[in-house]
């Protein structure tokens, strides 16, 4: 009875996870479109939020990796499973808190992987799995975006480039139209099946499904696309609120080809069942498709942030998500513990949020 | 201590940048020459040069097609992988 008090626990923490997810990217799958006026915010928004909930149907690859490459299912609990997502939720608030760019799925793989070592060791971390699945290719895959950018903005100004402005112009804002569709579709494919590996996992650790012969169960795959698609939908408005003070400048070619690099790059990945970090690759391609143009027209401050945040995000949310378990179990193996933690999180959640629009909102970059 | 060299598969990780490379970039090829094709038929069709329009069009049009085409193919792989 009580493994399955805290199963619960565990689902709505993901779902949480994924709308805080959703929420947290929108700003990176819309930005372009909306600063070239390629689409009004309203209707960016929208279709974001409709093609991330279409996305998490495309494929359960990602899912599969979460859900068997990272951490041992068949040695953790969802105990453990529950502390990995405080360590990723609690280090997503703190980030969006001080303004950091930070990635929700490398918190998400680090608190579990925190999580796992506090609670049985290093024998629960699969080493091969977080290295060849999740740490190589995050650090490959915004390097990729970045040079697909800039070969993508080169072919479109050799292309266009005598072009007069007026007509190439409405021509790569109609193509924005496509591809900021595709960034969203991308964006759900990868991040909402991040949180139906979680989901999966949980399962697995409760009995539910078999360790070695399972399916995403349709009600994760639903859930977890609605989740992410609110969530968007939520975040969407808060930035058209802040649209137009501290959003990125370029033109609707570039905006065209940072989309297409991202979306090309999230697809694939997700194909190949790669979690990566969605804001960073979206990250790439827009300063791959900046420096095609000229070099010194890219924030390579945020490129700095960016670096730091790859370095920081995994250890600091392992550290948290280790924290969560050590406290939890104080209370033993039952509900008490989560359900504990989840009420401290749920009060230090609104605490900050309610600090932070007092203060004044960051507005998000890309 | 893991070897990288070993324990990352990098015949996929390969396979998924050449995937995303070709896809982007014949995509933004495609779709910049329907833009240079399209923007071309309106000038030459407002100069009356009706050869340059129809060629211009022919271009414009394969271009779109490209792009319809390669974004189903994309999905369809995502889909059916």
């Amino acid at each position: 009875m009580d493994s399955d008090i805290v199963l619960v626990i565990v689902v709505f923490a993901a779902l949480a996870f994924d709308f805080t997810n959703g929420f947290h990217d929108t700003a990176n799958v819309v930005a372009t479109s909306i600063s070239t006026h390629a689409l009004t915010p309203r209707v960016a928004v929208a279709m974001a939020a409709v093609l991330n909930f279409a996305g998490a149907f495309i494929s359960i690859q990602v899912a599969a990796t979460v859900a068997q490459d990272v951490v041992q299912a068949t040695a953790i609990t969802t105990t453990v499973i529950f502390a990995g997502l405080v360590g990723a939720i609690s280090w997503n608030l703190i980030t969006w808190y001080f303004g950091l760019p930070s990635s929700s799925s490398h918190a998400l793989i680090g608190g579990m992987v925190g999580a796992a070592l506090a609670a049985v060791g290093t024998s629960a971390v699969i080493g091969e799995g977080v290295l060849g699945k999740v740490l190589i290719p995050a650090i490959l895959a915004p390097v990729i975006a970045f040079v697909i950018g800039v070969l993508a903005i080169t072919i479109a100004y050799w292309t266009c480039g005598r072009l007069r402005p007026g007509p190439a112009a409405r021509g790569f804002r109609l193509g924005q139209i496509a591809s900021g569709g595709m960034l969203a579709l991308a964006h759900g494919t990868n991040d909402a099946q991040k949180t139906m590996g979680v989901i999966t996992l949980a399962l697995i650790a409760n009995g539910n499904l078999s360790a070695t012969d399972f399916e995403v169960p349709t009600w994760v795959i639903v859930a977890s696309a609605t989740a992410i698609s609110l969530g968007t939908y939520t975040g969407g408005w808060r930035i058209i609120r802040t649209m137009g003070t501290r959003i990125i400048k370029m033109d609707s070619a570039q905006g065209f080809s940072a989309q297409g690099a991202g979306a090309a790059v999230i697809l694939a990945s997700s194909h190949f069942g790669y979690p990566l970090s969605t804001t960073q690759v979206i990250a790439g391609g827009v300063m791959g498709a900046g420096a095609g143009k000229r070099v010194s027209a890219v924030r390579w401050g945020v490129a700095g942030n960016l670096v730091v945040a790859w370095v920081l995000t995994l250890p600091a949310a392992a550290a948290i998500g280790a924290a969560a378990y050590g406290f939890t179990s104080i209370f033993g193996n039952g509900a008490v513990g989560p359900l504990l933690v989840s009420v401290m999180a749920i009060g230090l959640g609104l605490a900050l949020f309610a600090r932070r629009i007092r203060a004044g909102q960051p507005v998000p970059q890309v | 201590m893991i070897a990288v060299a070993t324990v990352v598969d990098w015949e996929a990780l390969l396979d998924a940048a050449v995937a995303s490379l070709v896809a982007a970039l014949v995509v933004t090829l495609a779709a910049s020459t329907a833009i240079y094709g399209a923007a071309t038929f309106a000038e030459a069709q407002r100069d009356e040069r009706y050869g340059v329009a129809a060629m211009a069009a022919v271009l414009a049009l394969v271009g779109s097609l490209v792009v319809a085409a390669s974004i189903a193919v994309g999905l369809y792989v995502m889909i059916n992988g």
